[in-house]
């Protein structure tokens, strides 16, 4: 009888090994968990839409706590829908900033047909989440270059950080828009938009100065809002598009031709 | 007085209520039996009754501590430390647990072994560390975040085997093995919502070891 009891113990432990957290907010990825993603992904999309004159992406964003519709999507693109060259991730993967959401989102995304890349949201970097997404995904800022067009993407999730740590990083962005050798076009993405509260408002008008003084700026990308919005947000024709999130079964889909882009707000 | 909270109101609970029930019932006896002043067998209750160590259950890799029985053994009332490791880019967190544990059922197994097959309750589990809050920090506007990271929350149910020793004049009367699973509230909320997560995606399996000291 004892021994029995023995012998199940055992089996269940043995077999239960996925099972072992130390802590919610335990920054040790599990074992098999990628890392490095955004680099790795953008040398794929960088050798995909080398030469390329049209250039077609689907931006989704704010997917925390929708892993059921972030699979339907994954399901979705991967049957239906061709002729994109990648996905770009507007941030939010986790909502509390936990290991595990992050490894269960990638799980889903990893998924996809296209390479995508994810920018750092707000709720990514609760807890010690910020040191998640780097070891899963990179550096807070990136950029990458598809086909003429380079995409600066930034962090500017101010109010979780401390004047410690610059929010958005002009440092970066100048270095981004001077290395323009390679684009002649330029999309800025973010997860938080000039004047919303996570936004640092106090050099909104000079961020946009700055990033204006980048190649052809196109337009900006964001999330964080919840809703498909298009805004001029300073009345200088640069259009800010945001992303819906996954819970509410939204994408963007942009497709850009050498000398313009349309659009699509599509819900499934 | 303000509302409190849920979470307070359970913390209030376990510390006071429950181990003033266990209490009530066992100071009839001895007060009959002993003459002692009465806040020596206050402070007498105040002494653990064993300890305990476990391996993972999302409170440390490690965590030990001490705690007490009472309600004719039933329930026990765990105070554990625990650590979480160091890794590549963090430093290493201590963890504090109140664990409220209850055993319903005693099954005798013979040559002074017994099983209880279901050890279940609730735990709060906070941590030692400054990048974590109870409350939002002032740089955020009222209310933007609607839980606290520093403060978990957990549920479990698990199952003990107890060996009781021959000589009970050791330092030990007896020795329990027992394994848990457990979830806690920020995992519950993503796997409530999602039909996708699978319970290996969010519980939590911890075992251990208990030595009854007195």
């Amino acid at each position: 009888m004892i021994r029995i009891v023995y012998i199940t113990l055992l089996f269940g432990l043995l077999t239960a090994c996925d099972l072992i957290d130390y802590h919610p907010y335990d920054g040790r990825l599990s074992s098999g968990t990628e890392t490095d993603i955004n680099r790795k992904n953008i040398e794929k999309i960088e050798a995909l839409c080398q030469n390329k004159d049209t250039i077609r992406f689907i931006m989704i964003s704010d997917t925390q706590r929708s892993y059921d519709e972030t699979e339907d999507f994954v399901h979705l693109f991967n049957d239906k829908i061709e002729n994109v060259d990648f996905i770009l991730h507007g941030g939010d993967l986790a909502d509390f900033g936990l290991k595990k959401e992050f490894e269960w989102a990638h799980r889903i995304l990893s998924k996809l047909k296209v390479p995508y890349v994810a920018l750092i949201g707000n709720h990514d970097i609760i807890g010690n989440g910020d040191q998640v997404f780097k070891k899963m995904y990179g550096e807070e800022n990136f950029s990458f270059i598809a086909g003429n067009i380079k995409f600066i993407c930034l962090n500017t999730n101010s109010i979780e950080y401390d004047y410690s740590h610059p929010i958005p990083d002009f440092n970066f962005i100048y270095n981004e828009i001077g290395d323009s050798t390679r684009n002649t076009r330029t999309i800025v993405a973010m997860h938080a938009p000039p004047g919303n509260e996570q936004f640092n408002n106090n050099v909104k008008i000079i961020f946009q100065e700055v990033i204006k003084r980048a190649p052809s700026l196109m337009f900006c990308l964001h999330g964080h809002e919840h809703n498909f919005k298009v805004r001029d947000l300073f009345n200088d024709g640069i259009l800010y598009y945001g992303c819906t999130t996954m819970g509410k079964r939204g994408y963007l889909l942009f497709t850009i031709t050498p000398d313009s882009y349309t659009y699509e707000e599509i819900e499934y | 007085m303000k509302k409190l909270n849920i979470k307070r109101k359970f913390l209030l609970f376990l510390l006071l209520i429950a181990p003033g029930l266990a209490y009530a019932q066992k100071t009839e006896k001895t007060e009959q039996e002993e003459v002692t002043f009465p806040c020596v067998t206050f402070w007498n209750k105040l002494i653990p009754r064993y300890i305990k160590t476990q391996f993972a259950g999302s409170i440390g890799v490690v965590s030990a501590g001490v705690g007490w029985n009472y309600g004719k053994g039933h329930w026990e009332t765990d105070a554990l430390f625990g650590l979480v490791p160091r890794n590549t880019d963090r430093h290493a967190m201590a963890t504090f647990t109140l664990k409220q544990n209850y055993l319903p059922w005693k099954i005798d197994l013979g040559e002074n072994f017994y099983f209880q097959p279901l050890n279940c309750g609730l735990f709060l589990n906070t941590l030692f560390d400054d990048d974590f809050w109870v409350k939002n920090p002032d740089r955020y506007p009222k209310g933007y975040y609607t839980f606290s990271t520093k403060i978990r929350i957990h549920a479990f149910v698990g199952e003990r085997i107890t060996y009781k020793f021959k000589r009970q004049n050791m330092f030990a009367k007896s020795i329990s093995f027992f394994y848990e699973l457990s979830t806690c509230d920020l995992y519950l909320i993503n796997a409530i919502e999602n039909r996708y997560l699978k319970p290996k995606d969010y519980l939590s399996l911890a075992f251990g070891i208990k030595l009854q000291i007195i």
